[in-house]
């Protein structure tokens, strides 16, 4: 599903190289590596700053790279416009943002429905779905609230609901239980595991919680932005 | 998923509320401001007009060749009963004025002025231009020698109702003659000309005095709306001098002529006061909300459904601007229409520019579709510049919180 290929990414300052933040990453069988296949449910962890966020932002269409090859279902992402890459991230990706990232204008139940909404799900639909989804993260009672009347934890509950929501073909989740407790944290999970095997959605996660590490088929390791276990 | 664009737009741009109503309010009184100014222009220029048609030329004039080079007895139409039968017959026609007229002096015992003697009849003159709505002073009656003088010309030889003054003029003979005549009303037709100079007695005394046939008269002036008649009489009457309104008074031309360029002058500020407002609220109303752009933008929401908000945002702005400045420009217009606009207290010498102490204004439809339309124009161009910001924006560094 996703083929990576000696992907080298450099964060700049000005015209200087600051920091080489992704080295030499490849997750493609080519490469004697195994690709994120479809049904995938694995995990990105190594150290902070290590460069699990820029990893998945990288794979996700979300930012760009120096060198190498990211091919998306055999398009190749390098080679998109950005508008292309904008519609790859509507309508196959779902992100679990680190920083939430929740439309601050709208209310909980909005913002679970806005990915379903922009790709035109009818209104019933969104209404049945944001709602299944809000009572599995125990959100049901704030679909009214603004974002920043929640809790950090209910926010990232908010975040996770929207990516999952949509059914995208992946979800990429960054740190998604962090601000949890071990049993928002575990239905979080649960949740997850169920919409990996009953929909098919490949997942990977981002963390450094045993939680999660223990739960997934397969872990990649990361260390000052390489590869050293896959 | 327009619903949910529609929403964000709506939301966000009442979402600071100070800072909306401020330029909504700027955009109010400006436009309001500007249709004021508008009405008033275009009421005074209409007036004028107005004015000038009724007290002399109507929208056609005739006259006798050569009449207007040397307005001399001589110079006269003839057989003016046999053309006003014609005339007459013209459903096109709305009125007609048969006027007399000699150039003379009139005085008093201690002052004197050049004037010109009008022989008019009242009946005519009302119906073809309401003649005793100019009426200023005393009465419209011509009864015992009575004379109406033309308000500048009444200053110039200090008469008041019931004075007595002297007309002398040539008559057909060649002989200078004088008549005693006694100043029974006082004019003003906001005419520069006609209340400078004027007076006005009864057609038949005129004619007598100057000694002129029944048949015989200096102007014909002809009230219609057809555009058509002008050309027409011209055809018909090659041996008479067919004059068209603007014609006899090429000034008014060059007013309204300038009257359009004060109005796309005010237009242009008022548009860029739009302009200017709208681009600076939302130039900061994007930077405040970069990261929300951001964050749309990383999640899947295209460019151009961001510029679609962005541009919905700006009309929601304009357009609160264009309906409350439409409603106070109406009210002012409709004040201005009604009530007028008092000058007499800081502006006593305007009526001798022909212009009348107290100015209504005009409201036109034309005013409020044209500002409608500058108005979404100036919108959506003011958006133009912040748009770039979120074009050229990188997503992650923009969503990038500190922590
Ligand atoms: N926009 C940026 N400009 C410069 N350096 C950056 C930028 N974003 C990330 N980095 C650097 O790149 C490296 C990898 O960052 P990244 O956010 O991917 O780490 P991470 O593994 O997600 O860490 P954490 O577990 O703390 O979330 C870090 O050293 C970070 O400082
Ligand atoms: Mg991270």
């Amino acid at each position: 599903m996703i083929k990576i290929e000696n992907v080298n990414k450099y964060f700049y300052k000005g015209e200087d190289r600051e920091l080489h933040a992704l080295k030499n990453i490849n997750l493609s069988i080519e490469k004697g590596e195994y690709s994120i296949e479809k049904g995938e449910y694995s995990l990105l962890t190594g150290p902070s700053g290590c460069g699990k966020t820029t990893l998945l932002n990288v794979i996700g269409a979300l930012d760009s790279f120096d060198s190498g090859k990211i091919y998306f279902e055999d398009r190749e992402l390098g080679a998109l416009s950005e508008d292309e890459k904008t519609t790859i991230r509507l309508n196959e990706i779902g992100f679990v943002f680190q920083a939430y990232n929740l439309v601050p204008v709208l209310n909980v139940e909005e913002n679970i429905g806005f990915i379903m909404r922009l790709r035109g799900f009818p209104d019933s639909e969104i209404r049945e779905r944001v709602k299944e989804v809000a009572a599995i993260l125990e959100i049901d009672t704030k679909l009214r609230s603004l974002p920043s009347t929640l809790s950090g934890g209910q926010q990232q509950r908010v975040a996770v609901a929207r990516a999952v929501a949509a059914k995208p073909k992946i979800i990429l989740a960054d740190e998604p239980t962090a601000n949890l407790d071990s049993k928002n944290s575990k239905a979080l999970m649960d949740m997850m595991r169920s919409l990996n095997v009953t929909e098919n959605i490949s997942i990977v996660f981002a963390s450094h919680d045993k939680d999660v590490l223990e739960s997934v088929d397969r872990v990649i390791k990361l260390n000052d932005g390489e590869i050293i276990e896959s | 998923m327009y619903k949910l664009i529609l929403k964000l737009a709506f939301d966000n741009a009442f979402l600071r509320l100070s800072r909306t109503m401020l330029v909504i309010i700027m955009i109010a009184v400006s436009m309001s401001m500007m249709l004021s100014i508008q009405g008033l222009y275009d009421g005074m220029t209409l007036s004028m007009i107005e004015k000038t048609k009724r007290s002399d030329s109507g929208e056609i004039s005739i006259y006798a060749k050569g009449y207007r080079l040397s307005k001399t007895i001589t110079n006269s139409i003839k057989n003016v009963s046999k053309i006003k039968k014609v005339l007459e017959a013209k459903p096109e026609i709305d009125a007609l004025a048969i006027r007399i007229k000699a150039d003379g002096l009139s005085a008093t015992a201690r002052k004197s002025s050049f004037s010109t003697m009008i022989g008019i009849d009242l009946k005519e003159e009302e119906h073809f231009g309401t003649f005793s709505e100019f009426l200023k002073e005393g009465e419209v009656t011509f009864s015992k020698r009575g004379v109406l003088l033309g308000s500048e010309l009444a200053k110039t030889l200090k008469v008041k109702i019931g004075s007595k003054v002297i007309f002398s003029a040539q008559d057909s003979d060649g002989e200078i003659n004088a008549m005693a005549l006694k100043v029974r009303g006082i004019m003003q037709t906001s005419n520069i000309s006609l209340d400078a100079s004027a007076m006005y007695i009864d057609k038949k005394v005129l004619q007598e005095f100057l000694g002129i046939p029944k048949d015989a008269a200096m102007q014909i002036a002809i009230r219609t709306k057809s555009k058509t008649l002008e050309n027409s009489l011209v055809a018909e009457y090659r041996t008479l001098e067919v004059k068209s309104f603007l014609s006899l008074y090429p000034i008014i031309k060059q007013m309204e002529d300038m009257m359009v360029i004060f109005n796309s002058i005010t237009f242009f500020i008022v548009m860029l006061v739009v302009f200017i407002g709208i681009m600076g609220v939302m130039y900061v109303s994007i930077l405040d909300r970069i990261r929300e752009f951001g964050i749309m933008r990383s999640i899947g929401l295209s460019y151009k459904l961001i510029r679609l908000q962005i541009f919905l945002e700006a009309l929601f702005l304009g357009l609160s601007g264009y309906i409350i400045g439409a409603i106070l420009g109406y009210a002012a217009l409709s004040y201005l229409k009604h009530v007028g606009l008092d000058l007499s207290a800081f502006a006593d010498g305007m009526e001798s520019y022909g212009m009348s102490k107290v100015i209504y204004g005009d409201i036109k439809l034309s005013y409020f579709t044209s500002t409608l339309l500058a108005i979404i124009g100036a919108s959506l161009l003011s958006v133009l510049p912040p748009l770039r910001k979120i074009k050229t924006m990188n997503t992650i560094e923009v969503t990038k919180v500190e922590t």
